[in-house]
């Protein structure tokens, strides 16, 4: 009876096109579990959509392949993907709104493990092999994770800006020496210096409006960009700033404005430590640490609107993404450090970001 | 012709409706409705007219089931009591207008109109009005209109009618209506309460959970089996009705209908937090309020209506647990709660008032024609705006006022040609729509209305919403209207206005495009806005049959069912040359979906089919096949058998639902997993009242 009921039901419909994709770009599909070494990139997907997916690219074979953590695990990635770090032969995998954390095995990249009953995690920051720091979206602290038991085994408060009722926020961190330094970005001012031994909270730096991302360069010194919020935003309204900072001191060594209203993002740096590069309104921008202005021209030619950029650690290719149109999989190309065009390959809804495996 | 009418009884399902067959009966039936002439107002409309029986099945449906199940449009589901929004011809839920007694539905913030809000036992005529055939009662129907109302019960005396209904995951509903008439007056009462935890079962396959040995390393991983998280709700509905006969001609009415709800949003289901870290809710309530008069006279009608709504309606999405203080989580002013991840507070003033007449100087002229006018002041705020000089404000706070005129004429030139013309005007804030025109055509092939051709050509705007102009952040008040053309032709067939046997079955070819549709994308600075984005080309099929067979006294057989094929594809420009959109289906359009029902009344028992099915649908503007970017094809089953007894100082009605028959596993939407098999009693109690029986 089923049977002939579906078969009745389904006389009523035409068939049905089958589209299949049409991937017109110049790189080869290939087996990740046979080329470990190479470029993730983390595809954020549409909030509250559980589209997130990781991609795997190989630069020397010049090859990628898509939802590879769905195919070698059989499960979706989750809902909104945030980042990825390596550590100890394992990626580490923040999936923002899923609130977890997952652990491949960069060989075969099945999962080893998990953590969860971390509130809206973004990043992962590795101490040694018993301890992780994870920042939350939704959260003025961060959590202290073990990573080879797979626990948590404790939390550090920082300030948050109490003045409008928010939940405060972590967000990139860059350990140097016994420190840890931590930008509060989401409707948050500061900078926020751990000390790792106690995990104490020892500094405090006011840089500007919603810090986001954090690099150290080759001198030790700490690169942020503050994007300034928006025009009505509870935190305030500025021009965004790109800013150095000495982590000793926790001061404020320079600070480079923007045209109010430019949204400035994911402040990066090369292998070598001694270029920077960012994005502004989706083009990307490249410095010298020793600069002493904003460059006035863009670093190199680029196509669309690029949403994330990262810089391959030994031959400096910079490798940039476009989401298009924030519903279909996103393109990432590649450029030589000069700026040459070399491949584009589509990754996966929003490539957001990036991590390296070398 | 007979073979004809074989193949369509065989390929085409359908429903059927009761009639009261005698005051002791519950359980009887309406045929398909066959008329010798085609109604004026109908010359060239694409109609499709719901039963009453499909809209009183019983009490725990939305109008979301009723047109997922009798009817071809895209009903898209959240989730089981969750936000339903209905599309048209491959449009989107904005484009589809909602008219309640004449008065718009839609939000005016919003442009949508969430269905699951809207109980079927509070409607007494549904009707979906295609493409252009709106446009003699509505603009901005890209898609269509669906058109909704309550009409006056014939009630002599007292009427009572109480109805339990008992259901799978803890799901109760109550429906009392209360009623009195006389020659003059004729007033209801209805309540409606449905609570449940909502917590249905589903195997996860979205997620694996581990199984570990000693050492912590994964020895087996699985799909689980998990409850709806956070899914719970209570909707409570009233809805009360007034209506006073002034003189034979003249009549009053005042109806007013009050919404509250109280709603977890579930969980998505890859999420892994406990189900105590978050709180997902939204609450609302509304309060529609319409005070008519309409006189009808031998050459026509004339109507005046003036209307109110009140609406406030609250998000909270908050961090809950350890660590965070249980904050107030109404926070009008001042700071939000502890822990607040979104929050947003709306509340919406709207005035309305219309004016319509219609004039038949002869049996071969009507004229119609009216004035609306809508007022919203729209006031939402989500995480607080501060402007340079310190002055904190709401995201949105802005007034509105809508005018609309339109001018009709119906011309029957021939018995077997009919012509309409439908002009139209609006007036939005201070910016004028260009004229609207839309043409009607209707020409009968066979006479007694048993084959009609007809058609339509139109054009139509849509107005930004309010939220589009002006919510901050992200509010684009560049934006430009959306603008349409489209047309369609089709026939329409009646046939065996004689019992046994009576069919309807119409054809419909359609084509519109849209330009300058509007489209929210995300800002990089974290929130998301709207532009003119995109051109879409819309066509295809609509089918819709019905057939009622009634072999002898006690026994019939009614079937409907209907079918739509709609492409619907983007012509935008890309955004860049690796933008692979352009010339796919919009994401969430299934190009096929179709409904049946079919009913077998005998005596006090009835019998109930319900199916539907959508193909494929693209979750990605690129359409391409990947894990995430296509949601798999689905068909559902329900089944429903009721009984009535008639006591000697009651009527009694019984009725058992099994509502996916088979079990199926589907989503509608990405992640959103929706109930397997689950059960429904309902137990009606109709005291008789002496005279006030019903009638």
């Amino acid at each position: 009876m089923k049977r002939l009921l579906y078969a009745l039901g389904w006389l009523l419909l035409a068939t049905m096109l089958c589209q299949c994709s049409d991937d017109d770009n110049n790189t080869p599909p290939i087996d990740p579990v046979e080329t470990p070494q190479g470029l993730f990139v983390i595809n954020a997907g549409n909030y509250n959509t559980s589209n997130a997916s990781l991609t795997f690219y190989d630069p020397v074979g010049n090859g990628y392949d898509n939802e590879v953590f769905a195919k070698q695990n059989g499960y979706k990635l989750g809902d909104t993907a945030q980042s990825m770090s390596i550590h100890n032969g394992l990626g580490w995998i923040v999936v923002n709104n899923s609130h977890i954390l997952y652990a491949i095995d960069l060989k075969t990249l099945k999962e080893k493990g998990r953590i969860t009953g971390i509130n809206s995690p973004r990043y992962i920051c590795f101490l040694s092999n018993e301890k992780a720091y994870v920042s939350a979206m939704y959260g003025n602290q961060l959590t202290i994770i073990n990573p080879k038991t797979y626990a948590i085994i404790g939390s550090i408060t920082v300030p948050k800006n109490t003045a409008i009722g928010n939940t405060g926020s972590t967000e990139e961190m860059v350990l140097i020496g016994k420190y840890l330094y931590v930008t509060c970005w989401s409707y948050e001012k500061n900078i926020v210096k751990i000390d790792t031994t106690t995990d104490e909270v020892v500094g405090v730096l006011e840089v500007g409006i919603q810090p986001s991302s954090l690099v150290a360069d080759r001198n030790g010194k700490l690169w942020t960009i503050c994007d300034g919020g928006y025009e009505g935003s509870p935190v305030g309204y500025a021009a965004p700033t790109l800013c150095r900072i000495n982590p000793e001191t926790m001061s404020v060594e320079a600070c480079y404005a923007f045209t109010k209203g430019d949204y400035l993002s994911k402040v990066r740096i090369n292998g070598t430590g001694d270029q920077l590069y960012w994005l502004n309104n989706g083009l990307p921008y490249r410095m010298d640490i020793s600069a002493t202005e904003l460059p006035s021209t863009v670093a190199f030619e680029t196509e669309g609107y690029l949403y994330a950029l990262t810089i391959d650690p030994e031959n400096n290719d910079i490798y940039v993404a476009d989401a298009i149109d924030y519903q279909q999989a996103g393109i990432i190309y590649r450029y030589s450090a000069t700026g040459k065009p070399l491949v584009s390959f589509y990754a996966g809804v929003i490539p957001t970001e990036f991590c390296w495996n070398k | 012709m007979k073979r004809l009418l074989h193949t369509l009884l065989l390929l085409f399902v359908a429903g059927m409706a009761y009639s009261q067959e005698g005051i002791d009966s519950l359980i009887a039936i309406d045929e398909v409705a066959i008329v010798g002439r085609r109604p004026m107002k109908q010359i060239g409309v694409q109609r499709t007219e719901f039963e009453s029986v499909a809209l009183q099945e019983h009490i725990a449906l939305s109008m979301a089931d009723v047109l997922t199940y009798n009817s071809s449009v895209f009903v898209k589901n959240y989730g089981r009591a969750t936000l339903s929004t209905v599309a048209f011809r491959g449009t989107s839920p904005s484009h589809t207008q909602v008219l309640w007694n004449g008065m718009k539905l839609n939000s005016p913030m919003l442009g949508m109109t969430d269905f699951s809000m809207i109980p079927s036992y509070f409607i007494d005529e549904a009707s979906l009005l295609h493409g252009s055939s709106s446009i003699s009662e509505t603009g901005g129907g890209l898609g269509g209109a669906v058109k909704l109302a309550t009409r006056p019960k014939e009630y002599e005396g007292f009427h009572l009618q109480f109805v339990q209904g008992v259901g799978s995951f803890s799901t109760f509903d109550e429906y009392l209506q209360l009623g009195y008439g006389n020659d003059r007056w004729q007033l209801s009462t209805r309540l409606v309460y449905a609570t449940s935890p909502n917590d249905y079962k589903y195997v996860n396959r979205d997620k694996k959970l581990n199984i570990y040995d000693e050492e912590h390393n994964i020895i087996d991983q699985y799909h689980p089996t998990e409850r709806n998280r956070n899914g719970a709700f209570k909707d409570f509905h009233a809805l009360q009705e007034i209506y006073y006969r002034l003189t034979d001609r003249d009549r009053l009415s005042l109806t007013a209908w009050y919404t509250g709800t109280n709603r977890e949003l579930p969980m998505i289901s890859t999420s892994y937090a406990e189900d105590e870290q978050i709180e997902n809710r939204q609450r609302e309530e509304t309060l529609r309020a319409l005070l008519g008069w309409e006189r009808i006279a031998s050459v026509g009608r004339l109507t005046a209506q003036a209307g109110y709504i009140h609406s406030w309606s609250a998000y909270d999405r908050r961090i809950t647990g350890a660590g965070i203080s249980e904050g107030e989580a109404e926070s009008e002013s001042g700071g939000l709660p502890d822990g607040t991840m979104e929050y947003s507070r709306n509340r919406q003033h709207t005035l309305y008032g219309h004016l319509s007449g219609e004039y038949l100087p002869s049996e071969r002229w009507l004229f119609s024609g009216e004035v609306t006018a809508h007022h919203h002041m729209s006031q939402s705020k989500g995480k607080e705006v501060i402007d340079s000089d310190g002055t904190h404000r709401l995201g949105l706070d802005k007034e509105r006022t809508e005018l609309t005129a339109t001018a009709t004429a119906r011309w029957r030139a021939t018995p077997w040609l009919g012509v309409g013309l439908t002009l139209r005007e609006e007036l939005y804030g201070e910016e004028f729509s260009p004229l609207i025109p839309a043409l009607f055509l209707d020409g009968e092939l066979i006479r007694g209305g048993r084959l009609v051709l007809k058609g339509s050509l139109s054009r139509n705007y849509r107005f930004p919403t309010l939220t589009d102009l002006y919510f901050q952040p992200g509010g684009n008040p560049d934006l430009r209207p959306e603008k349409g053309w489209s047309y369609d032709v089709g026939m329409d067939c009646r046939l065996g206005n004689e019992e046994p046997l009576a069919f309807h079955g119409s054809l419909t070819w359609f084509d519109s495009h849209i330009e300058d549709w509007i489209l929210w994308y995300p800002k990089s600075m974290g929130y998301y806005t709207p532009e003119n984005v995109k051109e879409v080309h819309s066509y295809g099929i609509e089918v819709e049959s019905s057939l009622s067979w009634r072999p002898t006294r006690d026994w019939l057989v009614a079937l409907h069912g209907s079918y739509a094929w709609t492409p619907s594809l983007n012509e935008g420009d890309p955004f860049s040359s690796a933008d692979r959109s352009v010339g796919k289906q919009l994401p969430y359009v299934p190009e096929h979906s179709a409904s049946a029902t079919l009913r077998a009344g005998w005596r006090r028992w009835e019998l109930s089919y319900k199916w539907c099915a959508y193909s494929e649908r693209y979750t990605l503007s690129s359409n391409g096949s990947s894990i995430t970017g296509t949601l798999d094809s689905y068909a559902l089953s329900n089944l429903s058998l009721a009984r009535t007894c008639s006591l000697a100082w009651c009527d009694l009605s019984l009725r058992g639902a099994i509502n996916n028959l088979f079990n199926k596993e589907y989503v509608t939407v990405l992640s959103r997993p929706m109930p397997g098999i689950n059960y429904e009693i309902f137990i009606g109690i109709t005291p008789k009242w002496g005279k006030g029986r019903n009638q």
